[in-house]
C-alpha cells in the first residue's frame, strides 16, 4: 500500500541530527522540538501477555522472568500452543469401553507439534499444572547471582560512603551555627548507619569454575550413523532456549510466552511526557499523545517525478495542515545541507485553512478565497494543497537517489498549561522551523 | 507518496446509498447476512460467505481483489458451528487474502497474499505484513506488526497508526473513481 510503503520518502530532522518519517517522531510541546524515538527516555508502565492480555507490573514481570505464566509457545514454530482435551483410556480394562475422564495436552495449530512428542504426560486439569523442565545449572546460577548481588551491594555502599564523607566536612560549619542536633539526628538515619566503617562487609565464598582436563571422546555414533536432519533442531529453535539448547527435535519443550511492554516516553531535556498509554493493553487511546503529525505541517511527495541529470523538472509536493486554525507556511533553502540537485523553491507564502473534520461530508467545495499563484499552487482540497518545486539533478546524482532538503517555517499556537487554566482560548504564537528531506527516488533509467 | 487514482468502469461496480462500492464480479453468498456500514469497497473476484454466518464490515473498509472472507467454524463433539465475523472501521485488506478471523478490529492493515486462520482475533491498530500466514486462534495485540509463516510479532507500529489508517482508507475511497466515459 502506497502510504505504508513510502513513509520513508519524506523525513524530518529531529534532535541530534536523526532523520525519521513524521509518523515516527514526537513533538515536545514544552521544548517545541521534534523528538525521535532514540532521544526520549522509555519507561515501562506495564508488561502484558500478547496472547491472554494479562497485565502485570514490572516488578511482577521480573519475578516471572518476563514470561506469561499461563500461555505457552510452540518450541518448533513459535506459534502459541492451544490446550486440547482427549479421553483417557481406562487402565487395564477392556479397551472397547468408552474412555473415562478427560485429560489435556497442548498442541500447535500450525506445525502439529504436541506435548506428547516431548514425552510430557497428559494433565488432568486444563491449565496451570504443566511441569517445568529442571535446569541442571540453576543451582550454580543462583549461587553466582547471589555472589554478584553481594558484590554490587558492597560497591553501592562504598559509593554512598564517599558521599557521606564529603558531607561530613560540613558538620563543623553546622555546629558553628547551632544546627548540630539536627545534623546528628540526620546522621543516625538507619540507611546510613549500615555504612559505619567498623562493619566489615563479608562476601560469601564461591567455588571458581574449573575447566575439566578430560574431554569426552567423540562417540562412534556420530561417524557410523547417518545424520537425520529431520530429527535435528534448527539454530533458531536451539537458541530460543539458551539454557537447554536441545540438539534433537524430541528434546524440545514448550516455552512460556514472552511478554510485551507498554511504554510511556519522556522528553530527555524537559522530562515532560510525550507519550503515556492507558493502562489497558487492548486500548488504543493515550492519556498523553504528542505525536508529530498533529503538531507539524506534513509534506508528502505527490507522485514519482521523472528526473534527468541537468534537466529542470517540476515536482509536486503536498502540504497538509494538521491544526484547527489557518496556517501560513514558507519554504526556505537549507543552507548547510549537501545535496545532489539544484532547487528552485516557491517564494510566496502557502496559506492553508484549518483542518475540518466535516469537510468529508461537505458536498459543495468550500469557498476558499485564496489568491494562489497558479505557477506555484497546483490544487487545493480542504486543508491540503499541492505546490511545485523545480528540481535539476546535478551530475553527482548519477547512481544515487535524489534527495532534496529544505526548511519549512510556520507559526505554531502553543497552549500552555498556565494560560489554559485562566482562559481556554489563550495561547502564545511561536514561529517554528523544521528541516525536511524528500527522497525523489532514482533518476530516470531510460534517459541516463 | 500520495495514492494515485484507481479507475474502474462505472458499470462494473454497484454503489449503494450509503456509499458502498461492490464489484459485480464479486460473489456475495447469503447477502441478507452481510452488512457493509458504508463507504466500503469490495473489489472484483472477492468472495464473502454470508451464507455460513453473519458478516459485518464497518465503514471505510477496502477488500482487495481475489480475497475470500469466510466466517470461522469450530468443531464440537457432535458436528460444528460457524461464528459471525466482525470487521471494524477503516480496515484495509489487500489482494489475494483468505480471512477466517473471528474478529478484526478497527484501523487494521492486512497485506497482500495473507491467510488469517480460523478464529484469529486481530485487535485495533495492528498490521499483518504481505505473505503472512496466521495459524488458527492467533491473537494480534494493538500496535504490532506480525509477519512470516507462522505469523509472529516482528515490529511495533507508531502511536499514530489510527490516523494513518484513516488517511489511507479515506484517500483510497476518494481516489477510487469511475471512468468518466
Amino acid at each position: 500500500m502506497a502510504t505504508y510503503v513510502d513513509f520513508d520518502r519524506v523525513q524530518y530532522m529531529a534532535d541530534l541530527g536523526v532523520k525519521a518519517p513524521l509518523c515516527r517522531l514526537h513533538f515536545c510541546r514544552h521544548c517545541m522540538k521534534l523528538r525521535s524515538t532514540d532521544c526520549v527516555s522509555h519507561e515501562i508502565d506495564s508488561h502484558y501477555c500478547p496472547h491472554c492480555f494479562e497485565n502485570m507490573s514490572p516488578a511482577e514481570a521480573k519475578l516471572k522472568k518476563n514470561k506469561c505464566a499461563s500461555c505457552f509457545e510452540c518450541p518448533s514454530c513459535f506459534h502459541t500452543l492451544s490446550t486440547r482435551a482427549t479421553g483417557a483410556p481406562n487402565p487395564g480394562d477392556d479397551p472397547s469401553r468408552p474412555a473415562g475422564r478427560k485429560v489435556y495436552y497442548m498442541g500447535c495449530g500450525f506445525c502439529r507439534w504436541t506435548t506428547k512428542v516431548a514425552g510430557i504426560p497428559n494433565q488432568t486439569v486444563g491449565s496451570g499444572a504443566w511441569s517445568e523442565k529442571e535446569n541442571t545449572n540453576s543451582e550454580r546460577i543462583n549461587t553466582l547471582m547471589e555472589y554478584f548481588q553481594q558484590l554490587a551491594a558492597i560497591e553501592k555502599q562504598e559509593k554512598d560512603k564517599k558521599k557521606f564523607i564529603r558531607r561530613k566536612s560540613f558538620i563543623p560549619f553546622s555546629e558553628k551555627f547551632g544546627l548540630s542536633s539536627t545534623r546528628k539526628r540526620a546522621s543516625i538515619n538507619p540507611g546510613l548507619s549500615s555504612l559505619s566503617l567498623k562493619e566489615n562487609p563479608k562476601v560469601m565464598d564461591i567455588e571458581p569454575a574449573e575447566a575439566s582436563e578430560q574431554i569426552e571422546e567423540l562417540s562412534d555414533e556420530f561417524i557410523k550413523n547417518p545424520l537425520k536432519l529431520n530429527e535435528m533442531t534448527t539454530l533458531k529453535q536451539r537458541l530460543a532456549t539458551p539454557h537447554f539448547q536441545p540438539n534433537f527435535f524430541s528434546e524440545l519443550y514448550p516455552r512460556h510466552k514472552n511478554l510485551l511492554t507498554q511504554r510511556s516516553l519522556r522528553c530527555k531535556e524537559c522530562e515532560h511526557n510525550v507519550i503515556k498509554p492507558e493502562f489497558n493493553p487492548c486500548s488504543i487511546k493515550y492519556r498523553i499523545q504528542l505525536v508529530a503529525i498533529y503538531h507539524v505541517p506534513e509534506i508528502r511527495l505527490f507522485s514519482q517525478p521523472n528526473l534527468e541529470i541537468g534537466k529542470e523538472t517540476q515536482v509536486i509536493l503536498t502540504l497538509l495542515n494538521p491544526f484547527d486554525y489557518a496556517v501560513t507556511v514558507t519554504v526556505h533553502e537549507l543552507k548547510e545541507a549537501v545535496f545532489n540537485a539544484e532547487l528552485s523553491l516557491p517564494e510566496c507564502d502557502l496559506s492553508l485553512p484549518a483542518r475540518d473534520e466535516t469537510a468529508e461530508f461537505d458536498d459543495c467545495a468550500a469557498n476558499q478565497d485564496f489568491q494562489d499563484d497558479p505557477s506555484v499552487v497546483t490544487f487545493r482540497k480542504s486543508n491540503k494543497l499541492g505546490f511545485f518545486i523545480k528540481v535539476t539533478p546535478k551530475p553527482s546524482a548519477a547512481g544515487a537517489k535524489v534527495v532534496i532538503p529544505f526548511q519549512i517555517r510556520y507559526n505554531y499556537r502553543n497552549m500552555t498549561a498556565s494560560s489554559a487554566l485562566t482562559d481556554p482560548t489563550a495561547y502564545e504564537t511561536v514561529s517554528l522551523q523544521q528541516s525536511v528531506f524528500v527522497d525523489l527516488g532514482d533518476l530516470n533509467s531510460t534517459a541516463a | 507518496m500520495e495514492l494515485e487514482p484507481i479507475f474502474h468502469k462505472k458499470a462494473e461496480y454497484i454503489e449503494t446509498a450509503s456509499g458502498n462500492k461492490v464489484s459485480r464480479q464479486s460473489v456475495l453468498c447469503g447477502s441478507q447476512n452481510i452488512v457493509l456500514n458504508g463507504k466500503t469497497i469490495v473489489m472484483s473476484d472477492c468472495v464473502v460467505r454470508g451464507d455460513l454466518a453473519n458478516v459485518r464490515i464497518g465503514r471505510h473498509c477496502v477488500i482487495g481483489k481475489n480475497t475470500v472472507v469466510r466466517p470461522p467454524f469450530k468443531k464440537y463433539n457432535k458436528g460444528f458451528a460457524f461464528f459471525p465475523l466482525h470487521i471494524g472501521d477503516y480496515v484495509m485488506i489487500e489482494e489475494d487474502c483468505v480471512i477466517n478471523a473471528a474478529q478484526i478490529g478497527s484501523y487494521v492493515h492486512i497485506g497482500k497474499n495473507c491467510v488469517i486462520g480460523r478464529r484469529c482475533v486481530l485487535k485495533d491498530c495492528c498490521a499483518i505484513a504481505d505473505n503472512t500466514i496466521l495459524p488458527p486462534e492467533t491473537v494480534v495485540p494493538p500496535f504490532t506488526l506480525f509477519s512470516g509463516s507462522p505469523g509472529v510479532f516482528t515490529d511495533e507500529l507508531p502511536e499514530c497508526t489510527q490516523d494513518l489508517m484513516i488517511d489511507v482508507t479515506r484517500s483510497f475511497y476518494s481516489n477510487f473513481k469511475p471512468l468518466s466515459s
